[in-house]
């Protein structure tokens, strides 16, 4: 276990960095299983496909990455809009139904990505160059900084949107109670359409994240998606406090414990996590009843 | 002692309390009346008898043992049953069928009766088949025993829900708006057979409903919530007349306009 | 017996001898090789069936499958034990993991569950990546002993290393298999299963112990899972964890898809999915990059169209026959 504080605050910043990325997959799948009581297991692709998109935007129209990012959570989310009209309305009714379509869509989109992209690895352009001191003589990327301002900054106009906007209130009564929200005046299939669109946003900004700081691949979609998945379940599905401090402690655990414990106990360690928590309280952290 | 008693139960949802301080006492062979407003708490009180919620704070013992913490099927061994508000049927089975599984309490299963045909296994099916009909019979649904279960019409499904409860042997019977959406006919009926289980099998039982004559009626003793507290419990008499009682139901409607 | 119970039988047994002549009709070890595939596959759909009947649902097979081909494969390798014994070891391994698991986990909400077998399944896939000294890590387990050779003096002597025994070998493990998933399914345990599925709150009011019954079906599946897995290293005779390799999401959504296409109400349901798409999969080989979009696109048409699955076309035939008449 020797490491010296360098390292030890790159692999804590880079965490910080990871887990902000888990919380924005998080934030999309739980206000999509909110609003339509679907799991998205198809996610994990739409990430990629945000990385893939402002890829093309970047390096192929030579396009400065901020617009290029924004662009790209635009067609991301109308894209969701196109799916949630087109695949997930039709097979609402049954449970078992949306998630063959949702996994469908994966296989679809995954080979899909193969076959246009191939299968190396990419990188987006970085989002912010040279180091960032953060005390003394540590210095770490100052692109992580920038990811985790980025991803803040998003949950908060999400946060905002949900309390403040009338469209926010009632799909937040929606989550609650699908009865009740009808009387918000707002029709489910509109804020089913919503809550895609808002949600494939925000994944395709973790995509863009991720591709920046890390590697893009067609099989990033789906590491991403187990995280966002295991957000939930240990945070409590809903609960705001719940997934930004589960999101952290996952992102924390994947960027420290490789160097501390090495692979074998990393891979291990989100799963001992999650079955403490389930054991101590079944709904999760912040989960209800 | 009493046959169930039930001390300082507390229960929160939220920051809400949905049943605060609860203490009640049923005698044995009671039919006990639990009233009360929309929202009073009843549900939750019959829930945390029968073992789908925790109690915050208190105690439910019964037949001189606590059974606070138990889980429901442990609750079912020792002999307490359920009829739940919705109509909580096995919904690929048929009516048989639904009372077979009530009896599972005294099915043998274990890896000769799975894989081989043997003789016991064939006994204890037949009889199996034979003391499920004798259910239905009693409430008079054998003529249906072959009718998918979610087929039957509503009052008949509120009666395969009590031939379910009584295939587990009860002592106990907790009853959650048994005779709710049914007609006259049907409300006799169900009253009838309720009076017949205390009066022929000894069993107690704790109802719940919004049919107010239909309770008077029926029960030896009511007790009455509002938010969650008890304030009133007595002979129905008592309860008809009590003007607590008439202000909680008077005041919630007058709410409503 | 009804006529529906004779079709039902007849079907079987005609399926059963077609699998049987399969070798010899098709004279190709490839093929034969294919039907091994097919065999496997239809025991890993049919267990994962299993949970569904207790009203749960697993995303994490593969990584029973995954325990039970390395437990397999690890202990003809270090331990020299014959296939005979590794096999249900195999499954006895997966079977107490998931056991183990199963309590923690079946507590929680249906949707939560489905997530930890998710998440299950890929720890172990990465596990299996990173534990080097065990694994092998990213090179895998190559070349460790097939299943061996059965030697009966004087009557026969069975090279199971080479295709067509493999295959009878793997045949009869999984008609075996199927055999008892389905007198489970079909005795009171079955039965309190389905009870559990279509109202476990009922289920408990009236006795059953909801938990301990969803486990042991859990425990079940996962049992054949390893079983199945442990055919599959035996004849793959290598086993690396790549992403896109047998143990990921990919074959998760795969079964999951088989099973839904064939039908998930109906025993023999998954086995059809099973067969068909298998050979779907099988025949799109020369497009290899579109293979998982086909099986996708397959799996939304599917449920988008006839949601109850092939299996229930004949039923779906019949209501538009009584349409006509009326």
């Amino acid at each position: 276990m020797d490491i010296t504080v360098q390292e030890f605050w790159q692999g804590l910043i880079n965490g910080l960095a990871l887990g902000w990325i888990y919380i924005l997959m998080a934030l999309g799948l739980t206000l999509i299983f909110g609003i339509m009581r679907i799991m998205q297991f198809a996610h994990g692709e739409i990430y990629m496909l945000g990385a893939y998109t402002v890829y093309y935007l970047t390096v192929t129209l030579k396009l400065p990455l901020f617009l290029a990012t924004c662009l790209g959570m635009l067609f991301i989310g109308i894209l969701g809009l196109i799916l949630e009209r087109f695949l997930f309305r039709p097979v609402k009714e049954d449970w078992l139904s949306a998630v063959v379509a949702a996994v469908g869509l994966t296989l679809i989109l995954q080979s899909g990505a193969i076959a246009m992209f191939g299968l190396h690895h990419r990188n987006l352009p970085v989002l912010a160059e040279g180091p960032f001191n953060i005390m003394g003589n540590i210095f770490v990327p100052k692109d992580r900084i920038v990811a985790v301002v980025v991803a803040v900054f998003l949950s908060l106009i999400l946060y905002l949107f949900l309390k403040a906007t009338k469209y926010g209130q009632a799909m937040v009564a929606s989550a609650q109670d699908p009865d009740g929200a009808i009387l918000q005046g707002i029709g489910p299939n509109r804020m089913s359409a919503l809550s895609m669109a808002i949600g494939c946003a925000l994944a395709a900004a973790g995509g863009v994240l991720a591709g920046s700081m890390f590697q893009m691949g067609p099989f990033m979609g789906i590491l991403s998606l187990v995280k966002g998945l295991l957000i939930i379940v240990i945070g409590g599905l809903g609960s705001l406090p719940g997934a930004i401090i589960a999101g952290m402690s996952l992102g924390i655990i994947d960027g420290l414990f490789p160097i501390l414990f090495g692979h074998a106990w990393a891979s291990l360690s989100p799963l001992f996590f999650v079955i403490m928590i389930l054991v101590i309280k079944p709904q999760g952290i912040f989960g209800h009843e | 002692m009493s046959y169930l008693e039930i001390r300082k139960l507390t229960r929160f949802f939220g920051g809400l309390a949905a049943v605060m301080e609860l203490e009640m006492e049923v005698d044995q062979g009671q039919l006990f009346g639990l009233i009360g407003p929309n929202g009073a708490g009843k549900t939750t009180v019959l829930n945390m008898i029968g073992g789908i919620l925790r109690p915050n704070r208190g105690q439910i013992i019964f037949n001189g043992t606590e059974v606070t913490r138990l889980p429901p099927h442990l609750r079912a061994r020792r002999g307490i049953a359920r009829v739940f508000q919705e109509n909580l049927l096995f919904r690929s089975l048929t009516v048989l069928e639904n009372v077979e599984v009530g009896y599972h309490m005294q099915t043998k299963i274990n890896l000769s009766n799975i894989f081989f045909d043997t003789r016991s296994n064939r006994i204890q099916e037949k009889a199996l088949h034979q003391r499920a009909l004798d259910t239905l019979d009693f409430v008079g649904l054998s003529p249906y025993s072959n009718e998918l279960a979610i087929n039957l019409p509503h009052g008949r499904q509120r009666l395969l829900a009590l031939a379910i409860a009584l295939a587990t042997q009860p002592q106990l019977l907790l009853l959650d708006e048994p005779v709710t959406g049914m007609n006259s006919e049907e409300v006799e009926t169900m009253l009838g057979m309720i009076r017949a289980l205390r009066d022929q099998r000894g069993i107690t039982c704790i109802i719940i409903e919004h049919n107010l004559k239909a309770i008077m009626g029926l029960c030896d003793r009511i007790a009455v919530l509002h938010f969650g507290r008890k304030i009133a419990e007595g002979p129905p008499e008592k309860i008809v007349n009590n003007p607590v009682v008439m202000e909680a139901y008077l005041g919630k409607e007058e709410d409503a306009t | 017996m009804n006529r529906e119970g004779m079709f039902k039988i007849l079907g079987s047994i005609g399926a059963i001898l077609f699998a049987i002549a399969v070798p010899l009709l098709l004279a190709s070890t490839y093929w034969t090789s294919v039907f091994t595939s097919i065999a496997i596959n239809s025991l890993m759909v049919v267990s994962l069936r299993i949970i569904l009947t207790v009203g749960e649902f697993s995303l994490g097979h593969v990584g029973f499958m995954c325990l039970g081909a390395y437990t397999s494969a690890l202990l003809t390798m270090k331990a020299g034990l014959p296939f005979g014994v590794t096999l249900p070891a195999a499954g006895l391994f997966a079977g107490l993991v998931a056991f183990g698991l199963g309590y923690p986990f079946m507590r929680v909400k249906g949707i939560y569950f489905a997530i930890l077998t998710l998440v299950t399944s890929e720890s172990i896939r990465l596990l299996a990546f990173n534990w080097r000294g065990l694994t092998g890590g990213l090179d895998g387990l190559i070349g460790f002993p097939g299943a061996g050779v059965l030697s009966i003096p004087g009557l026969v002597q069975l090279d199971f290393n080479r295709f067509t025994e493999y295959y009878y070998l793997t045949l009869a493990v999984t008609l075996v298999s199927l055999f008892i998933l389905y007198r489970l399914e079909k005795s009171r345990l079955g039965f309190t299963w389905l009870a559990i599925r279509d109202a476990d709150k009922m289920a408990g009011a009236v006795g059953v112990n909801v938990l301990r019954y969803k486990v042991i079906a859990f425990s079940i599946a996962s049992f054949f899972a390893g079983i199945g897995g442990a055919l599959f290293a035996h004849f793959e005779r290598a086993l690396g964890p790549h992403p896109t390799a047998t143990f990921g999401v990919m074959t998760t959504i795969y079964l999951l898809i088989y099973m839904v296409v064939g039908g998930k109400s109906r025993f023999s349901g998954p086995i059809l999915g099973a067969v068909v798409l298998s050979l779907v999969y099988e025949f799109a080989r020369p497009v290899e990059e579109y293979q998982p979009m086909i099986i996708g696109a397959i799996g939304i048409l599917v449920v988008m169209t006839i949601p109850e699955g092939l299996i229930g076309i004949p039923e779906r035939f019949k209501k538009w026959q009584a349409k006509q008449i009326e």
